[in-house]
């Protein structure tokens, strides 16, 4: 938010009281962005390894598979939603571009494109059962949630004999697909894999999105005071199917990087993820109501998540705690997040 | 005559329940007009007729001399009448001007906003009908209940309302910031707006209106401009005559007592400023 | 709660035994197909009740020796899992209550489940334990275990990684807690002689999987040798390999088709195979046996039905097998 203010000079009086410092207190990003901070800080001490390049790159790499469902969820939760079936939303895309590809020996693009249709309408379905029967999507979604796990199981198992989907690696265009979906990029003599550069460009359209669109203007209203923003005009059931399917959309591009990036997918993964990326969401300032939050405050609520859970590794801590040691650090992230936020308020 | 809007008999049933029967109202420009009326008297159902959310069963409603027939809110809102009601006000955490903008948002391109314009505008708007917002940043939230309101009514009237149809926007309030709403009425008058203010209060109708309707049980039981009645008849007659009589003579010295605050109350909210 | 759904046993078995009979009538043809084909014997119901979260490749492998058995025995297997301890039980119970049989169980929480073994023992349906607690197996009640030491297993591993030359490994835990899993590396760590240190990674996110690995070897270059306990590990952990320019050799347990591949092209050296097709198989036959001919096998002790190491020179001979599914 840097727009240049243009007003009468009554204005630009007064808006000088609210000093530029307080208005970046007041982002809802920056008690993450200090929790990413202290943490970052605390690693690098107490782990040689954790500020080498290429371990930083892990720990993005990490990160990025967290962060990119992390932007379609926090978009959904400013909306006033949840999506429990997020996670196995992944492995249902990646599967379902997995065995048509495999099954009818498309080319793998094909399988992608289809995977896409499919995934988005998964999203619209949610959204369309949400809308419809006025249930809380907390509901819903965990219906369709079990739904999914059963249907990813079922299918494969129905399709292929076996638990997990046959291999797409020797298939037409899986080079190709690699390289978009799940390559590594070299910079400076440091490889970083795609879903880097991925999830940060879908960060910056996401926040473009919410603080300089009408869409975005929309997702704030319907999760801020759904009632009110009907009132005058907004279409708050659109506005909500399409958030969905935002995060449909992320799962399937989540869903490529798994399927080229490992060839085959297990039919059983995903389960549980919902919650880590509701986390990064949460990390980084999205109220659990609706209403407020930013795409940002959701990619440092990831990279909180990825250095946390790398950084336990690079440290060599002793790996019996390391459920512990992940829980803490949440904890500290999230207290320091929440201290810097009512200070601000005050 | 500068009718805006004209309901002449208009009555509504709910299946066999009768919620309004018989009601004449007429709103000019300029003119602020006052609907009172205790809980159940067929207030909103009034308000529900104007606002094009129902369509009445009796009588005619004309807009500007044309006989109309609602069928949504939009339909009302396109003839310039627009409805701000006490509780759907406004999103509180977003901040004031893309409150004010909420739903007919000013674009540059497809989907982009046209964000300084906007924030001009707001600040410009609220400023010309007396309300000094130092950052219109803030969240909305933040503002008074009163501000909010008169955010809202600001943003009927910047989308080119000719009638205000206010739904109690001074109940939830305190002394001081039903004050600045009932401010906002008379500047909002000032610029040649009519306004039907629904409200239970006659001391906050009194100060501002130019007639009065009382609705009791869904039927008119007075109508007058305000040359023709004082404050203590309109509030005698909202509290049912003969009725408060008794409650009067019951309460004794009590009542008075309280009577006597209250028309001190409503003198405070005296607006030396008004016209 | 137990005393309190006293009547729930009998409603169970009541529902149980109308569905049977219902699930009987409408796949008739399927099954006298079944009967004209087997081996005369009298259709024995056995029930398979297994500790498998879903979608799990070696679980799916022991279904299928578990199947092929029951088509030859002329048994009707019923399959039923779940991870929770004493929600396992209670499937045994309704197993108990269908009056099946024979019981195949898995012993991974043996005193979730000590309790309905008893009541299995009292119905007087006998029981086989298979995959995991053959020190348990005979203490409560199992006919006789079919599994592979987790811990012999792991000696085999160990023994393996050092002869490939690997000093300094590392023993990649999908699952934080199992007791199996531990003991895999527990044993491995007993004859490998050099450093071997455990990785907990969390199974069901597998770029997780990946970049745990990934900086586990950045943070430590002296890594030489990279055990993973599943096969779809094993493969991931060849990848993060080359993603921290690692050279490490990566070796696994279990096997699927597209390990044997990755074996035979040296991606990956060599895989310790529990054939748990095995299990299935001789766990639905033992009962079988038991029925027709009081055999019991084992003469009380576990049945051991691996380690068999898979390397390059076997893998090729495999091939055809793990393509099916079946190792």
């Amino acid at each position: 938010m840097a727009q240049a203010v243009t007003a009468g000079p009554a204005g630009d009086e007064r808006l000088a009281r609210r000093s530029p410092l307080r208005r970046l207190l007041g982002r809802p990003e920056l008690g993450a962005l200090l929790g990413a901070v202290a943490l970052f800080v605390f690693f690098s001490v107490v782990a040689d390894a954790f500020l080498q390049a290429s371990s930083f790159s892990t720990v993005l790499y990490a990160s990025s598979t967290f962060g990119i469902m992390a932007v379609g969820v926090s978009l959904l939760m400013i909306g006033g939603e949840f999506d429990l079936s997020a996670g196995v939303m992944v492995t249902s895309s990646a599967l379902i571009a997995a065995l048509t590809s495999y099954q009818l020996t498309l080319n793998v693009w094909a399988g992608v494109a289809i995977s896409l249709v499919l995934t988005l309408a998964l999203g619209f379905l949610n959204g369309l059962l949400y809308v419809k029967t006025g249930l809380p999507s907390f509901i819903v979604t965990l219906a369709t949630f079990f739904m999914l796990a059963g249907a990813n199981l079922g299918v494969t198992k129905a399709v292929t004999g076996n638990v997990a989907s046959d291999s797409v690696r020797d298939m037409d265009g899986f080079a190709a697909a690699r390289k978009v979906f799940a390559s590594q990029v070299d910079i400076g003599g440091v490889s970083v894999t795609v879903t880097v550069f991925w999830w940060l460009l879908f960060v910056a359209v996401a926040t473009w999105l919410l603080l300089r669109t009408r869409a975005g203007n929309w997702v704030f209203a319907a999760g801020g005071a759904a009632d009110a923003a009907r009132a005058v005009g907004v279409p708050v059931a659109r506005t909500k199917i399409a958030l969905f399917m935002g995060v449909a959309f992320c799962a399937w591009f989540l869903g490529m990087h798994l399927l080229f990036a490992f060839a085959s997918v297990q039919s059983g993964e995903g389960v549980g993820n919902e919650f880590y990326y509701i986390i990064c969401a949460v990390i980084g300032g999205c109220l659990l109501t609706g209403g407020y939050g930013s795409a940002a405050g959701a990619a440092i609520g990831a990279f909180i998540f990825g250095m946390t859970n790398k950084g336990i590794v690079y440290a060599e801590w002793n790996p019996d705690w390391f459920k512990f040691f992940l829980g803490a650090m949440l904890l500290l992230a999230t207290v320091v997040n929440l201290l810097v936020r009512r200070r601000v308020a005050r | 005559m500068s009718g805006l809007i004209r309901l002449a008999g208009v009555g509504k049933d709910y299946g066999n329940v009768i919620a309004l029967r018989d009601v004449s109202l007429e709103v000019g420009e300029g003119e602020v007009v006052c609907v009172l009326g205790d809980n159940g008297a067929g207030k909103s159902t009034l308000i529900k007729i104007i606002a094009g959310l129902h369509r009445h069963d009796a009588g005619t409603y004309e807009v500007q001399g044309e006989p109309v027939a609602f069928s949504s809110p939009r339909d009302a809102l396109d003839r310039g009448i627009a409805t701000v009601y006490q509780d759907l006000a406004v999103v509180p955490l977003m901040p004031v001007w893309r409150n004010f903008f909420l739903g007919s948002e000013k674009r540059k391109g497809p989907g982009r906003l046209d964000i300084g314009s906007m924030r001009r505008a707001t600040r410009d708007e609220l400023l010309a009908m007396g309300i000094d917002l130092r950052d219109v940043d803030q969240p909305i939230g933040t503002l008074s209940g009163g501000e909010r309101q008169c955010v809202a009514i600001a943003r009927a009237v910047y989308f080119g309302a000719k009638v205000l149809v206010l739904d109690e926007p001074t109940a939830a309030l305190g002394v001081k910031q039903a004050g600045v709403v009932l401010r906002y009425i008379v500047q909002a008058r000032a610029r040649g707006l009519g306004v039907v203010f629904i409200t239970h209060n006659p001391h906050h109708a009194y100060p501002v209106g130019d007639r009065f309707l009382i609705l009791k049980r869904g039927r008119a039981v007075a109508y007058h401009a305000k040359d023709d009645i004082t404050r203590d008849e309109l509030t005698a007659l909202m509290a049912g005559g003969t009725e408060l009589e008794e409650l009067a003579h019951e309460l004794g010295t009590v009542a008075s007592d309280a009577g006597g605050e209250m028309a001190a109350e409503a003198r405070r909210l005296g607006l030396p400023d008004g016209e | 709660m137990r005393g309190l759904f006293k009547g729930a046993p009998i409603a169970a078995a009541v529902l149980a035994g109308a569905l049977a009979l219902g699930g009987c009538s409408s796949s008739g043809g399927k099954k006298a197909e079944e009967k004209a084909t087997g081996d005369g014997g009298p259709r024995l119901k056995v029930a398979m009740v297994t500790h498998s979260g879903p979608g799990d490749t070696f679980w799916d492998i022991v279904q299928k020796g578990a199947k092929a058995a029951a088509a030859k025995d002329n048994v009707d297997l019923l399959y039923s899992a779940d991870p929770d301890g004493g929600k396992q039980a209670q499937l045994v119970q309704t197993a108990i209550d269908q009056k099946v049989d024979g019981i195949i169980v898995t012993l991974a929480k043996p005193d979730a489940l000590k309790d309905v073994l008893g009541k299995a023992a009292a119905a007087k349906i006998p029981v086989v334990s298979i995959n995991s607690g053959a020190e348990v197996s005979a203490k409560l009640g199992a006919l006789v275990h079919f599994g592979q030491d987790e811990s012999v297993a792991g000696e085999a591993a160990g023994k393996e990684l050092a002869r490939i030359g690997s000093r300094n490994a590392l023993c990649v835990v999908h699952e934080q807690g199992n007791v199996g899993l531990e003991s895999r590396c527990a044993g491995a760590r007993k004859t490998f002689g050099g450093k071997l240190q455990n990785l907990y990674v969390p199974g069901t996110d597998m770029p997780q999987v990946k970049s745990a690995v990934t900086a586990k070897l950045q943070a430590d270059k002296s890594i030489d040798g990279l055990l993973t306990l599943g096969a779809p590990f094993a493969a991931t952990a060849v990848d993060a390999a080359k993603d921290a320019g690692s050279t490490a050799k990566v070796a696994t347990f279990d096997m699927n088709k597209d390990l044997i591949a990755s074996i035979k092209s040296g991606a990956i050296w060599f895989a310790v195979d529990q054939q748990p097709y095995l299990q299935g198989y001789e766990a639905v036959d033992e009962l079988w046996l038991f029925k027709r001919n009081g055999n019991v096998l084992g003469g009380g002790r576990p049945v051991l039905t691996g380690p068999a190491i898979v390397t390059k020179d076997n893998a090729a001979s495999l091939a055809e097998f793990a393509n099916r599914g079946t190792r």
